[in-house]
């Protein structure tokens, strides 16, 4: 069980930067970034060809992956989200998933359509380490996922940059009234978004590989985490995103865990996978207001 | 697309007085060069330049490459095309099943022999004489694989892992078939969705499930993220992959180490070399392309040049080259082909295996004429 | 029923489609033709689509998958059972159909972001247990021998024939999509898109809209599965994935979400593109992603829109304006008076409205003053639906109106205009106001453009008729919205604010218009701050500090209350003395 719970935490742990890259981005534009999970997966091939070029730890790579990412977010919020303020919500949506298409088959082009794998964080064999068996890898993928997950909480909180983000995310209109700027703040959102995003890429890209066709798999899973977790609530990103990793790797685990269960079709993963649609829909209809979130009923 | 490849043999034959048959046929390559295949597609297109290079003296190919992309109405797009354009005696065909399906109504009422090296067992059972698959089908492949783990690791409890695409469920079913055939007991199975990331749920019943060999169907990635993350459970039980695992690319993705006593079933492993023609086209396939070879460029290399040889013995037209197909036999580079009827022209399998210290495997064994169609 | 073909590209799009349908003679051969045929298939998808995604600007995700599933409706019973052609057709238009029914009432209603996800999670779904129920689906191989078309037992082969009977069930498909969408309809789904709350003032039911949109949608989709299903003669899941709900999302937005013209010219144009961008190899799709990227930020309204903005540009055809017809005199039923009844509200912690008491009736002019933030407008926001109150009532006659949507209040006879003037920016002002004639049964787009043009023209605003609201300036907005609510020809009219921007002349018109309005019976509130509007106006006042009613009574006692001076000028409450 804790061998199951400990694998579903890193995989959790990637998952709630990309959440959280969302939900950054809906907070400060209120736009929803289609391109989020394409995000990831540039992050990863970021990862490969850096790897590629300097054969050193992931984690060293690390900060030079999240400045590319970030001007990566930067040059997204130019073009697919400022042309289109004052346009309704489903043009932002398009947009971004425009853009998405372009990362995708960008990144088929240049790297080619089978998986790749990136650096490992740290060097060394990836080996069973503990009374838990969590190879060192998936230790240092949560403890890097905390970090950054940590510092950008201390952003938000402790910095003024961090507290105009924020005025930014709560009322744009009167952050503006206040004297801050508005666009730089948007589009620093996304930038932050983004590196986010390809951080999770980065420490996704050893254990599990990257291939152009991620992104759409991880944007599903962002958003899934954002509606379950409470539009627009960072925790609940987090713990949205936390919830659908243990969910995946528990849900199937259940025959080991309860022998008395039958390991057939009903506890595959493919039904596990049916299983958490049919549960975000369930709360998109009965509590649209997620965990932690706003209500969500159009007015008129 | 538009690589117009012309053999000058005959123009130096000509000047030499030499009395020569200058044969001119068309071999549209379409396959699939983006989207997921577009990896073995490119295999695909590949060996198929690299036949022509090499085709026989007297005949000059024209061979203009396609995309396929994924879906089958795409694919037929390209086909209609092909078709409309120009005369083709053959057509490379992409080795996605569902678009070879949508394709053979197609080479059915043009009469054009289409060949391809899909897995995908139902593309030879539509009774279509125009489909000629130079890949053993996962009827063959799938004896291969069961029967190494029964009689060279002595299994008698099976576990499988497959994948929930169409070549997933074909192997699949292949791989059920041959069990019960050997009286094994398949003690787990599971399918999976290509985009899972953790397979330590399923690996973990596998391991309660306690069976003495672990089968493998699944594609590249999920192939190498399940080898992986079972040695980083310790799993301990002997795994024999799909011919996913064969390719380069695919045992790029890991450590040497990790792939120690991991075996794999395939048709052909060209980079493990074993005969000065094989190395050969080792060569010239590194000069000319940059990259390592896999099984599915070497077999449309194979299948490509046993139709440029019939066609530079007189079979022209693609009704001759029917015939010639579905009658001769041809010792390629990876095998023997010869058709069974229904146009399988594969019936034999390798199983190589890894040895813990580089990613290039050894062939372990050999499985000629599985079913018995050669010897005919 | 007179509507408009081709507005404003007559001559361009007459040409095109003339184009077209000389297209499949000129090339002609088997691999062009099937590429027509496809690309019909794809117009019939796209009009379906324009019904949600344009016309309501709802995001649904789901138009992939009611493509798909007609796809496979068709395939397993036709191979499977033998089912013939029309009879698989009906059947893909009702599975899917059916489909959009039991998910629309509870998807509907969300957000967009979250209608955009919950479609997406209904389509993945679909395609997972498409995927595993192998028995009925085939699998991932899917199903293959699909016979082709037939009719009455006559196999209709691949080619010229086929492609004659797909695209005319196309253009019987589109000419039916262009009736429903045209005409005051097709404006009420205007309105809805763009100003929600004002559709919900004149009495357009936007849910219901987005219901029929969505129905629509889904049996066009279906109808387009069987066809692609026949041509292809085989199906397989990859009709329920992402990329061809982005397919035919590009389609819509490259060609031009609410005009026909655009269906035909984004399914044209993709489906011919790829093939065109051969030589790109894998560079094409990154050539399309940007395409659609520049197509939504350059030219939201599509290749289509931008012609016509081009056309307009180059030569402006001016639009002239209906003669006006007055309205029919409506029949005289309620004589009711709108009740307020200790009605209270409350944000947050902060008290809105507190103990509010009064009664409007009919043939009155009632003034609601009061200092800014007093909550007159959430009064009126509360008495139209718009917000839902915290304690007491609002009365209509026998009826109470707080539980009432706001577009059932409005059916009631109950008008109002907004504070901040509420138009769809991109309709012309005649526009604007003939929508609101759509409750009128008997009314059609002709005689609501005459009646609407009657209207502009006693609010003095008729000379601007055809020109887009968004480009006016303010005063004669608000003028337009009163012209709208009259258009509902109300029982009760309650105005906000409908002098701010006046000249003292137009004032004038104003209030002898609204003199007239109370000898027809009206009962008319008047939120204002403009005392000597409302001083020759008001039979009585109601002023509002702080969420409370303060004085109410006539103008002049009203007027000198102490306790209201003190209110206007910021004094606390209960003045000494």
């Amino acid at each position: 069980m804790l061998q199951v719970l400990a694998n579903g935490l890193a995989l959790g742990a990637a998952y709630a930067l990309v959440a959280l890259g969302f939900v950054l981005v809906v907070n400060a534009a209120s736009a929803v970034n289609f391109a989020q999970g394409d995000l990831v997966m540039a992050g990863g091939f970021a990862a490969v060809a850096l790897g590629r070029l300097w054969p050193v730890p992931g984690i060293v790579l690390l900060p030079a992956v999240l400045a590319i990412m970030a001007v990566l977010g930067l040059l997204l919020s130019a073009i697919a989200y400022f042309p289109l303020r004052g346009r309704p919500a489903t043009a932002v949506f398009v947009s971004t998933i425009a853009v998405g298409l372009m990362l995708e088959n960008a990144a088929n082009a240049i790297f080619g359509a089978e998986p790749q794998a990136g650096p490992p964080l740290f060097p060394g064999a990836v080996i069973a380490l503990g009374p838990v068996s969590l190879s060192r890898q998936a230790l240092a993928v949560i403890v890097t996922a905390a970090v950054l997950i940590t510092a950008q909480e201390l952003l938000f909180a402790r910095t003024r940059l961090g507290q105009r983000l924020r005025a930014t995310a709560q009322d744009r209109e009167m952050a503006a009234a206040i004297g801050i700027n508005v666009t730089w703040m948007i589009a620093l959102s996304f930038a932050l978004a983004a590196a986010l995003g390809g951080a999770a890429g980065l420490l996704l890209a050893n254990s599990f590989f990257v291939t152009p066709t991620d992104g759409t798999n991880y944007m599903l899973k962002a958003y899934i985490a954002v509606v379950i977790g409470g539009w627009g609530s960072i925790p609940g990103a987090v713990a949205g995103a936390l919830l659908i990793a243990v969910f995946e790797v528990v849900y199937p685990s259940l025959p080991l865990l309860v022998p008395a269960l039958p390991a057939s079709w009903l506890f595959s993963e493919t039904t596990a996978t049916i299983i958490l649609y049919i549960v975000v829909l369930a709360v998109l209809l009965l509590r649209p207001r997620g965990l932690f979130g706003e209500a969500a009923l159009r007015r008129a | 697309m538009r690589a117009v490849i012309c053999s000058c043999a005959a123009l130096l034959a000509v000047a030499l007085g030499a009395p020569v048959r200058a044969a001119e046929v068309s071999i549209p390559v379409l396959v699939p060069i983006t989207g997921f295949l577009s990896l073995e597609g490119t295999s695909q297109r590949n060996g198929a330049m690299l036949a022509i290079q090499n085709a026989p003296p007297g005949l000059t190919v024209r061979a203009d490459v396609a995309d396929t992309g994924t879906a089958p109405d795409v694919a037929v797009n390209a086909l209609e095309r092909a078709l409309g354009r120009e005369a083709p005696t053959a057509v490379v065909a992409s080795m996605l099943g569902t678009q070879v399906l949508a394709m053979l109504p197609i080479a059915l009422e043009h009469k054009v022999p289409l060949l391809t090296v899909s897995g995908t067992a139902s593309v030879t059972e539509k009774g279509n004489p125009y489909v000629f698959r130079f890949f053993p089908g996962d009827a063959i492949t799938k004896i291969a694989h069961v029967r190494y783990a029964a009689e060279i690791l002595k299994a008698k409890r099976l576990a499988l892992i497959a994948q929930t695409t169409e070549y997933g469920q074909s192997g699949r079913a292949a791989i059920e078939a041959t069990a019960a055939k050997l009286g094994l007991a398949i003690v787990f199975e599971e399918s999976v969705d290509v985009q899972l990331r953790d397979l330590s749920p399923v690996l973990g019943k596998v391991r309660a499930a306690k069976p003495d060999v672990l089968l493998l169907h699944l594609h590249a990635g999920p192939t190498a993220l399940a080898i992986r993350q079972a040695a980083a459970m310790n799993l301990d039980i002997p795994i024999v992959a799909g011919s996913a695992l064969h390719q380069p690319t695919t045992a790029a993705l890991l450590e040497p180490a990790e792939l120690r006593g991991v075996c794999a079933e395939t048709n052909a492993s060209p980079v493990s070399g074993g005969s000065p023609e094989m190395e050969r086209f080792l060569q010239q396939y590194r000069d000319r392309y940059k990259t390592e070879p896999d099984g599915y460029a070497l077999g449309q290399y194979d299948g490509v040049m046993m139709a440029l040889q019939a066609v530079a013995r007189g079979a022209t037209t693609p009704a001759a080259l029917t015939a010639a197909l579905s009658s001769g036999t041809y010792r390629g580079l990876a095998m023997t082909y010869k058709s069974d009827g229904k146009g399988n022209m594969a019936h034999s399998a390798i199983i190589v295996c890894y040895d813990g210290k580089s990613r290039v495997p050894r062939i372990a064994k050999r499985y000629d004429d599985l079913d018995g169609v050669l010897a005919r | 029923m007179k509507m408009e073909f081709a507005r404003g590209l007559r001559a361009p799009l007459t040409a095109a489609a003339g184009g077209l349908a000389i297209w499949p003679f000129v090339f002609s051969g088997a691999y062009d033709l099937r590429l027509f045929t496809l690309a019909g298939i794809y117009v019939l998808l796209v009009l379906g689509y324009q019904f949600i995604f344009g016309h309501s600007g709802a995001l649904s995700l789901t138009q992939g998958a009611f493509f798909g599933l007609g796809a496979y409706a068709t395939a397993i019973l036709a191979v499977h059972a033998g089912w013939s052609f029309p009879e698989t057709l009906v059947l893909s238009v009702a599975v899917s159909t059916a489909l959009a029914a039991v998910i629309a009432v509870p998807v509907l209603r969300l957000e967009s972001h979250y209608f955009a996800l919950a479609t997406l999670g209904i389509a993945q779904v679909l395609l997972l247990v498409c995927r595993e129920w192998v028995p009925l689906t085939g699998g991932v191989n899917g199903i293959s021998g699909v016979p082709g078309f037939a009719l009455l037992g006559h196999a209709i082969p691949n080619g010229v024939p086929s492609l004659i009977l797909v695209w005319s069930l196309v253009i019987i498909a589109a000419v039916l999509a262009w009736r429903i969408q045209g005409g005051i309809y097709g404006l009420g789904f205007h309105v809805v898109r763009a100003a929600p709350a004002a559709a919900g003032a004149i009495g357009l039911d936007g849910g219901r809209f987005r219901l029929v949109a969505f129905l629509l949608s889904a049996a066009y989709a279906g109808a387009a599965g069987a066809l692609f299903v026949r041509v292809n003669r085989i199906v397989s899941p990859d009709v329920l994935e992402f990329p061809l709900m982005v397919t035919c999302l590009a389609m819509t937005v490259i060609g031009g979400a609410t005009r026909i013209a655009g269906a035909f010219a984004g399914a044209v144009l993709l489906v011919y593109l790829p093939e065109w961008f051969r030589p790109l190899d894998k560079y094409y799709l990154i050539a399309y992603g940007a395409g659609l990227l520049a197509m939504i930020v350059v030219a939201p309204d599509g290749l289509i829109g931008a012609a016509a903005r081009l056309r307009q540009r180059i030569a402006p055809e001016a639009d002239t304006p209906p003669e006006p017809a007055r309205l029919p005199r409506p029949a005289n039923t309620i004589t009711a008076s709108l009740v307020f009844r200790d009605v209270a509200k409350s944000f947050g912690g902060v008290r809105a409205l507190q103990g509010v008491s009064f009664e409007l009736r009919r043939g009155e002019i009632l003034g609601l003053i009061g200092p800014n933030g007093s909550g007159k407008t959430t009064l009126v926001n509360i008495a139209t639906g718009l917000e839902a109150r915290d304690g007491g009532a609002v009365l209509y006659g026998n009826r109470l109106l707080t539980r009432l949507p706001p577009f059932a209040i409005a059916r009631l006879g109950i008008a109002r205009t907004f504070q901040n003037v509420c138009l769809a920016g991109e309709m012309s002002a005649l526009d604007n106001v003939a929508v609101a004639r759509s409750l009128d049964g008997d009314v059609d787009l002709e005689t609501a453009r005459s009646q609407a043009m009657y209207l502009l023209e006693t609010l003095g605003v008729g000379g601007v008729a055809m020109m887009r609201a968004l480009d006016l300036p303010h005063g004669v907005q608000r003028r337009i919205e009163i012209a709208r609510a009259l258009a509902l020809q109300p029982d009760i009219l309650l105005l906000d604010e409908p002098a701010a921007g006046l000249n003292e002349r137009e004032q004038a018109d104003l209030a002898s218009r609204i003199r007239t309005l109370r000898t027809l019976g009206l009962g008319i509130l008047l939120i204002e701050h403009n005392m000597p509007f409302l001083a020759g106006l008001a039979d009585r006042l109601v002023c509002l500090h702080e969420g409370r009613v303060i004085a109410q009574g006539s103008p002049g006692g009203v007027r000198q209350d102490p306790q209201v001076i003190a209110a206007y000028l910021g004094l606390p409450q209960r003045a000494p003395g």
